[in-house]
């Protein structure tokens, strides 16, 4: 039995033997005992002074904070989280970040824009750039073994690049091409002009360059950003399956040329206004939000209870959404095609809570005013202790499943060290979540209903009502 | 480089620069050594990345020294290009294009 099972497993169980020198898993030897746990009367070498699946965070005296964990893959993943996402934006640089996530393979102090290239497939990595609102994330994947190579591009990329102004200006045409792409996205337009139309600065910022700034970013605007928000207090760097002593080496000694916090952001100042983006579509796509809570709040946690209580998004795929009740409810007002689901998103401080319908274009108002009625249900006490706990399994689910995978694993891990400097364990979250109570869930959807309202809409909007007519 | 060896030596080397700058003639047209290199794919590129600034009296400098070989005429001697005003501002640039070709012609090779 042992003999057999071993040798068929031979690949996939050498990785973990190699890197696990310090312990021997007899796996077939022993039957009724569970393998998450360690096995019981096993000598440990002194060195051993961490157990596998701990998530190990530090934050060193320059404000970088480190987190990893170390889950024996054969693939690693590094990332360099910025506080750097477009709300820091000034007026006079806006679009700067579009550029910023455009430019990671330009040419460096220490690397040229091929080598960059050429070096980082030659190991089988990949580099890749990711922002949002709020933080910029640049990532690394490679193979356990080449971790060093990919880790010396990334150090370039996020610390020394050059920006050359011929390189910065054929840019361009990339930039561009993003802005095409997005628009042919009628969620990516709603959501921008959301923000745009909620507030006054700071998340007002628009993901994407403006047109007017499209060509008139320059290599100065690209280095003062860089210089002002990529410091060592603001950045955390983060790796799966990598020694935690080798990150901190490297934090330590190539991730502190800027010290301090750089600037300071504004902080956000919510308006609620009305943003209307008329297109030929034959659908018409409106978001009704209110403001909600910062994201690191229990009033946050209530906010996405709420929407899952509401109804986000399809569980069974070409399903009837029955549990859904924005879904059930706009369902009685149209029997035309729709879509509807709770939008939310928090951000460091504020956030946006409301409904996302998508609609045919001469009954978008009743679709529009049926949702609202159901979140106003709420709102008045018309939930049963069933739904409340079938939301909460639901977030849980969906959190849990996003750390399933190794991106979602490390954008958790990145975003809570930048934003608290620790790690929140998958159970302390859970447990947040069943804390939340009915009189939380019924607040949240008070707020919203109070609340100063913002709308976005886009499409044939003819029949659309105005944010102070619904 | 001239610690040794007399001053004499250095100025003497100096000399023969200059004279053979004012042998080959482009100053007396009003242009600089970087405006008579042949313009082959390194150099074009080169001439993409320079600052708008310097293109501009780059290509000033060379339709007025055509005008003037269209006349058969030079310029006034206050005018002509002096050895020590000559800037080399094209020189890094066509480095930096030179060392990225080789850069990417060893990767290549391999």
């Amino acid at each position: 039995m042992k003999g057999i099972r071993g040798i068929s497993q031979l690949s996939t169980r050498l990785y973990a033997a190699q890197a696990a020198r310090k312990r021997r898993f007899h796996v077939a030897a022993r039957t009724g005992q569970s393998l998450a746990q360690p096995l019981a009367g096993l000598k440990l070498s002194p060195g051993a002074a961490h157990s596998l699946k701990d998530i190990h965070v530090t934050r060193l005296p320059s404000g970088l904070v480190i987190a990893s964990l170390e889950n024996y893959s054969p693939a690693s993943k590094i990332g360099v989280f910025v506080k750097a996402g477009c709300r820091y934006e000034t007026p006079d640089n806006q679009g700067v970040t579009h550029l910023l996530r455009l430019a990671s393979n330009l040419t460096t102090k220490g690397a040229s824009s091929f080598k960059i290239c050429h070096g980082v497939e030659a190991v089988g990595g990949s580099l890749s750039v990711t922002s949002s609102r709020e933080n910029m994330i640049y990532t690394v994947d490679c193979l356990r073994d080449d971790v060093d190579t990919v880790m010396e591009y990334l150090i370039n990329v996020t610390t020394a690049p050059e920006f050359r102004p011929w390189e910065v200006s054929d840019l361009t045409p990339r930039v561009k091409m993003d802005k095409a792409q997005a628009a042919q996205s009628a969620q990516i337009g709603v959501i921008e002009g959301l923000h745009e139309a909620a507030y006054k600065n700071a998340l007002c910022n628009s993901l994407y360059c403006p047109t007017h700034m499209v060509g008139n970013i320059q290599s100065g605007h690209l280095h003062q950003f860089v210089q002002n928000n990529f410091t060592s207090a603001r950045m955390a760097l983060v790796g799966l399956g990598v020694d935690h002593t080798v990150l901190k080496q490297v934090g330590e000694q190539f991730l502190n040329i800027r010290s301090g916090t750089g600037t300071t952001g504004a902080k956000a100042q919510y308006r609620g206004g009305e943003i209307r983006l008329p297109s030929l579509s034959s659908l018409v796509h409106s978001a009704v939000v209110s403001e909600s809570a910062a994201a690191s709040t229990s009033e946050a946690l209530a906010f996405s209870v709420l929407q899952h209580l509401l109804g986000a998004g399809l569980h069974v795929k070409r399903g009837s959404c029955a549990s859904s009740k924005l879904v059930q409810g706009v369902a009685k007002a149209t029997a035309d095609p729709f879509d509807v689901s709770a939008f939310n998103s928090s951000y460091s401080d504020s956030g946006l809570f409301g409904i996302y319908t998508i609609s045919q274009p001469a009954v978008a108002g009743d679709v529009i005013r049926a949702a609202l009625a159901e979140v106003k249900a709420v709102a008045d006490g018309g939930v049963t202790a069933a739904d409340l706990t079938r939301a909460k399994a639901q977030l849980k689910g969906q959190f849990l499943m996003s750390l399933e995978t190794s991106e979602g694993l490390l954008e958790a891990m990145g975003t809570q060290a930048l934003v608290e400097g620790s790690y929140c364990s998958a159970e302390e979250v859970s447990k947040n979540i069943d804390n939340v109570s009915l009189t939380d869930v019924a607040n949240a959807a008070k707020k919203f209903v109070t609340g100063k309202k913002t709308m976005a809409s886009s499409g044939n909007l003819i029949k659309t009502p105005f944010v102070d007519e619904i | 480089m001239a610690s040794r060896a007399p001053v004499a030596t250095g100025r003497l080397l100096l000399g023969v620069r200059k004279w053979y700058y004012s042998l080959c003639g482009f100053n007396k047209i009003g242009l600089m050594r970087d405006d008579t290199i042949l313009e082959d794919s390194d150099v074009k590129e080169a001439l993409r990345r320079i600052p708008e600034t310097q293109y501009n009296d780059r290509m000033f400098r060379i339709k007025r020294a055509l005008d003037l070989s269209m006349k058969q005429q030079i310029l006034p001697k206050d005018q002509w290009t002096k050895y020590e005003e000559d800037e080399r501002y094209l020189t890094p640039y066509l480095e930096e294009v030179i060392r990225e070709r080789q850069e990417m012609e060893e990767w290549m090779k391999r």
